[in-house]
């Protein structure tokens, strides 16, 4: 039946030379997921591809979340162990349906390895009940421990550094950003904040609309209106996707802009980062490592870019992170200190080996 | 660029055809509110609408000396720069047509003066006076060291008006005597401040022709001198139309095979430069979408439907051939990737909207970060200017030099009640510093930012410079 199809002309390559290594084809629906990946997981991957869940803690919380349904549906077939059958015939489809929809962040892989040695130490004499309980406990333990704790011991120490008066610049939602202007107002500071965002995902728009309803002061102006607006900033508070551990921060595209004008003008650059975010992998560019996100995603319906596909020679390029240079970072505060960017590999020594 | 709704909004176009019918004043309204309402933007097309409007006022006012004919040009121009301060090629034009008439008054003066017998005008003579900056002059300037006399530069005229210089030449080079002075104070009715260095001063005094002898003479000639005035107007024009052309000539000295470059927004002059190159060379098109002020030209103009500004038929659509079809690879990317990016960028090209004379320019918003980002980088940031478009005035102040364009189109009504509640700007220029500027390409050649002050004080006189008195706009 194969060879009964049609002759297709061969398609234009549209993919970016220098990116090439980054395409991967992106799972749209849950039609030709394995059979072995659990419903909880085939929603999560979905609302990971279409941006519903975003962000490298959300995602990571909702995949924990997920991985405990599966867990708890897990029963042992006959002639096996938890410890040795889980891992690799259970989980891993689950992570490999994952990874199709929306490549894994650097948290999201942190936390599997962690995972998956949890299970490796489940002893192969407990019950399959007790085993499966003692999992779900420490996924629980895990979630507080390195995103709930760490994110309000963040926020607090992040919003002690808001004196009344200031003028904060963020760029795009992060999570812990939000959390820690919700808190300083919330303590009766005042302070206006500058939210600079960009095409396409426009998340700056979402955490702009958070602090507006609440009464915040704030303005909202885009990359192109970026160094019209630095001058009056006092702090530039970032999120991160992740710490590489040669000091530079890896971060939704268009922060390492920010980082640059704001250290131009001699702008205090602090950057909020959970030690989960913390990575032994090196970066010096953006190019080597990246996420490649489709590229209609810039396209306007209606707009002149509809069937962009059919011009020839004519790529688009739609990145996800880029890679900010330390030395645009001041400080970066996470839940086991403010340290400088060089110590970002002593701290993700310190996290693994106590972990 | 050019408005992309088609119907009978006015355009330059309208205006250039309303030129014909309507009044002089009518005309000069007309172009006031067309500057105001922005339906004539951005350097170009303003300043082909200056110089045809002066063209008009030139040729059909009432004028029987320079002196009324200056004053009343500096007039128009005061009133059509108040009407878009920003637009400094306005600016920039009517001091090029100053300094034009100033330069055939000047001409007119030497030749009626001739007769009085200078000992010193001979063509002969003057090639053989050294001229101490002709080194530091561009390349296609040979013609104008006739009269770089080294006593001072205001006296040259602009390069890119080759036809009236050769024609006149002779009368510049007859005398070695900077007549200015004297000019000035003829012309002038109000008897203002002498702007002219005191160095100047004429060593031969009896060359200074007798006033009343002239002024009879100049009624007689003025005839001539508005047939001269329009015909370099028209010279003016004619640049304006092959500027573009005129740059991108430069294109193959800066572009290698292989090359990775960066551009942003849609300029046709970067557009034609980066065509020409393609001529020989096979290379890389980076293209920032400049949102969300310019996305959707520059958005049309990677699907090869870049309007043609030469065209002038509003019914028939003609686009430049596009970048793919010379052979050119173009990547679009958001601005967001700007310094993502830039480590594989090889050359940074940004067109301007204006160039200040230190250096520095304005250009589409989004210009400073891609600059520094190169300048972070390393990355060679090269210009792409007209001379038109390069302004004698130096503001302190720069953000006095930025338009803030349409914040609906950053948080519209769509977004609900965000649009009340928060602060939404949106610029349309930036400043770019001149230290992050490698290399300008203007017609007349390649400069340094550093060495662009020269090129300003060759194309305007400096009693022209503050025509408009500058510190009543900002």
């Amino acid at each position: 039946a194969a060879t009964a199809a049609p002759v297709v002309p061969k398609k234009e390559d549209k993919t970016v030379e220098f990116f090439r290594h980054l395409y991967r084809q992106r799972t749209t629906s849950i039609a030709d997921a394995s059979k072995e990946v659990h419903p909880a997981v085939l929603a999560l991957g979905l609302q990971m591809g279409n941006y519903t869940i975003c962000g490298s803690c959300a995602r990571l919380v909702a995949m924990l979340q997920a991985f405990k349904s599966v867990i708890e549906a897990y029963t042992t077939p006959p002639g096996n162990s938890l410890t040795r059958h889980l891992t690799s015939h259970v989980l891993s489809p689950q992570i490999d349906y994952l990874a199709s929809c929306r490549p894994i962040s650097i948290s999201m892989g942190n936390a599997i390895r962690w995972l998956k040695l949890e299970i490796s130490k489940v002893d192969v004499d407990t019950p399959e009940a007790e085993a499966k309980k003692d999992l779900c406990g420490a996924i629980d333990v895990f979630l507080q421990e390195r995103v709930t704790y760490a994110d309000k011991l963040i926020a607090k120490k992040a919003a002690g550094k808001i004196k009344d008066g200031d003028v904060i610049m963020t760029y795009a939602k992060s999570s812990v950003v939000q959390r820690t202007l919700l808190r300083a107002f919330s303590k009766g500071k005042r302070f206006k904040v500058i939210v600079v965002d960009s095409r396409p995902l426009h998340e700056g728009k979402h955490l702009a609309a958070a602090l507006v309803n609440l009464g915040m002061d704030v303005q909202y102006c885009l990359l192109n209106g970026l160094v019209h607006v630095i001058q009056n900033v006092t702090k530039v508070l970032l999120g991160a996707h992740a710490m590489m551990s040669n000091g530079r921060l890896f971060a939704r595209v268009g922060t390492a802009i920010v980082a640059m004008e704001a250290n131009e003008a001699d702008k205090p650059v602090i950057v909020l980062c959970e030690t989960i975010k913390f990575t032994e992998r090196v970066a010096l560019d953006s190019i080597v490592h990246n996420e490649i996100a489709p590229a209609d995603e810039l396209v306007t319906p209606g707009g002149p870019l509809t069937n962009w596909e059919d011009m020839k020679k004519l790529q688009i390029c739609n990145m996800m992170y880029d890679v900010t240079p330390a030395e645009y970072l001041h400080m970066i505060v996470t839940e086991s200190g403010n340290v400088p960017p060089t110590a970002v590999p002593v701290l993700h020594r310190m996290g693994n080996e106590s972990g | 660029m050019t408005p992309t709704q088609k119907g009978y909004a006015p355009n330059l176009t309208v205006f250039k055809k309303s030129l014909k019918a309507a009044s002089v004043e009518t005309s000069i309204e007309n172009l006031i509110s067309l500057l105001k309402r922005r339906q004539i933007k951005n350097s170009r097309p303003c300043a082909m609408a200056t110089a045809e409007l002066l063209r008009i006022v030139v040729a059909r006012d009432r004028w029987t000396d320079l002196g009324k004919l200056i004053a009343h040009i500096q007039d128009v121009g005061r009133r059509l720069v108040e009407a878009q301060p920003r637009e400094l090629a306005v600016g920039n034009i009517v001091r090029r047509v100053l300094g034009m008439i100033r330069d055939e008054g000047n001409e007119d003066r030497k030749n009626e003066g001739s007769d009085s017998g200078s000992a010193t005008g001979s063509p002969q003579l003057e090639f053989s006076i050294p001229a101490p900056t002709t080194t530091k002059r561009p390349p296609s300037s040979s013609l104008r060291f006739a009269s770089t006399d080294g006593v001072h530069f205001t006296e040259d005229r602009p390069t890119t008006r080759p036809p009236l210089m050769t024609s006149h030449t002779s009368y510049a080079v007859a005398n070695n005597v900077p007549v200015q002075q004297s000019m000035f104070n003829l012309l002038s009715a109000t008897g203002s401040p002498n702007l002219t260095p005191s160095g100047a001063n004429s060593p031969h005094g009896d060359s200074t022709p007798h006033p009343f002898a002239l002024s009879e003479k100049m009624i007689n000639s003025t005839k001539d001198l508005r047939a001269e005035v329009v015909n370099g107007i028209e010279e003016i024009l004619d640049e304006l139309e092959q500027v573009d052309d005129q740059i991108a000539a430069y294109a193959l000295e800066h572009i290698h095979s292989n090359e990775v470059i960066l551009t942003h927004s849609s300029s046709v002059t970067v557009y034609k430069f980066l065509l020409k190159a393609a001529d020989k060379r096979k290379f890389t098109v980076i293209i920032a979408e400049s949102y969300p002020n310019d996305h959707e030209e520059t958005h049309l103009a990677v699907m090869g439907k870049m309007k043609d500004p030469e065209s002038e038929e509003e019914d028939k659509e003609t686009y430049l051939k596009s970048l793919q079809a010379a052979g050119i690879t173009v990547i679009l990317v958001t601005d967001a990737s700007i310094f993502a990016i830039m480590s594989r960028v090889n050359k940074v090209i940004l067109a301007t909207h204006a160039v200040i004379a230190n250096g520095g320019l304005v250009a589409a918003a989004g210009a400073r970060i891609i600059a520094r980002a190169a300048k972070a980088h390393r990355t060679p940031v090269i210009v792409l200017s007209g001379v038109y478009k390069l302004s004698p005035e130096h503001p302190f102040e720069f953000e006095s030099l930025i338009e803030y364009g349409d914040p609906g189109s950053i948080v519209g009504y769509e977004d609900g009640t965000l649009v009340e509640k928060m602060e939404v700007d949106n610029p349309l220029y930036d400043y770019v510093p001149p230290d992050l500027v490698d290399l300008y390409i203007t017609n007349l050649g390649s400069h340094a930012p550093s060495y662009l002050y020269r090129i300003v004080a060759d194309h305007y006189k400096p009693e022209d410079v503050n025509f408009n008195n500058p510190e009543l706009l900002f």
